[in-house]
């Protein structure tokens, strides 16, 4: 594949700066592009799969359709949005399908499975009492616990996002919390 | 009290990395999926050579049906002389080389240039993969590969005389398919445990 470029993840850039040259030539069908794209987002998407799924194997299903449809649906990425924005919605949305799909054959997820085995490095305390916690929490609560709480979406983004109305993200944030308090030993009131 | 709460909670939230590293690289996976049209397969998920082993020997018996529907006798081995009647359509093409050689104007195959990248990416993967492995399973899996492409090189000639046949572009499709699950699962069995990032 001669037309092919060889692009490393040094070509990415920094984090917080969305590579836009190597999505411009992804979208032209450039696959070592979305290739780097790939591995410089899934971690992002694996993570909230992840969090969302509560399993790992579902989880790398869902990152692996996500980008599957990402790729598919390039050309219809509207540069004015960020790309990892634009990502992570295409993974909600398939770890939300994959939940309808699960529930029409009555299939119950193990949950909590999967989760990190390892806390970051970077935090001062082990996290996995507070990421089990989280797996934990019933489904409406968990999903704006993890958009909101973790990944930082706002409220009128998770409510798109996850198909409610924001009234009802901010009242399952609000719930979460409450749980989490709960589970974590900190006092609520 | 209430408010400490909260921002003691938000701070272990924030303490929380968004990036989790996959525990296997994903891609292959990935590239499978953009160069084929999602199936509801389940996935191997033990002895994939067994299983394997099984699905060659029914792709090889659906072409060897094919033949016999189209020409009335069945094909010479794959290890037979060619003839007339039975071209050297069973020479495999050695792991590496250039993916599917005329694919573009061969029956039912895509020749979008998205397609051949995304196939040549998962190619070179397999073959690195392939190189690490033992001499014989590295043998077993050659030998497998070389029956798939075997019997898809059968389906062609057939399609060659039936073109309009559903059944042979099923088979071909399906020859494809084992193919890419061939890839795979070599992809995924000789994983390195440690992901990439």
């Amino acid at each position: 594949m001669g037309s092919v470029q060889h692009l490393h993840l040094a070509d990415i850039g920094d984090e917080d700066v969305e590579p836009a040259a190597v999505i411009a030539a992804a979208v032209e069908g450039d696959l070592a592009a979305f290739e780097a794209l790939y591995r410089r987002f899934a971690p992002r998407l694996y993570g909230l799969c992840l969090r969302l799924t509560g399993q790992r194997e579902a989880a790398e299903d869902c990152v692996q359709e996500s980008f599957v449809a990402a790729w598919r649906g390039l050309g219809r990425f509207e540069k004015r949005s960020r790309f990892s924005t634009w990502l992570q919605r295409i993974a909600i949305r398939t770890v939300i399908s994959r939940r309808r799909g699960l529930r029409n054959v009555h299939e119950v997820g193990e949950p909590a499975g999967g989760l990190p085995d390892r806390p970051d490095p970077d935090s001062g305390a082990p996290p996995l009492d507070l990421e089990r916690a989280i797996a934990a929490l019933p489904e409406g609560a968990r999903d704006v616990l993890v958009l909101v709480g973790i990944y930082g979406f706002s409220h009128a983004e998770a409510a798109s996002a996850l198909g409610v109305a924001e009234g009802t993200c901010k009242a399952q944030l609000h719930r979460a919390r409450g749980l989490l308090s709960a589970a974590l030993g900190l006092e609520e009131s | 009290m209430k408010d400490e709460t909260r921002i003691s909670l938000d701070e272990e939230l924030a303490k929380l990395s968004r990036d989790v590293s996959p525990p296997r690289d994903l891609w292959p996976g990935v590239v499978r999926g953009i160069v084929r049209a999602p199936r509801s397969a389940p996935r191997l998920a033990s002895a994939p050579w067994m299983a394997y082993a099984a699905s060659v020997a029914a792709l090889c018996l659906a072409a060897a049906l094919i033949w016999v529907m189209v020409y009335g006798r069945p094909p010479l081995s794959a290890t037979g002389p060619a003839t007339a009647a039975n071209p050297p359509a069973g020479v495999a093409p050695t792991a590496g080389t250039t993916a599917l050689p005329g694919v573009g104007a061969s029956f039912g195959e895509p020749s979008d240039p998205h397609y051949l990248a995304a196939r040549a990416e998962l190619e070179r993967t397999f073959n690195q993969r392939l190189a690490q492995l033992d001499p014989a399973t590295r043998a077993k899996i050659e030998a497998d590969l070389a029956s798939i492409r075997k019997a898809r090189d059968d389906i062609r000639q057939a399609l060659a005389t039936q073109p309009d046949s559903p059944v042979l572009e099923q088979l071909l499709a399906s020859s494809l398919h084992d193919e890419f699950d061939l890839y795979e699962d070599v992809v995924r069995t000789t994983q390195p445990t440690s992901a990439r990032t």
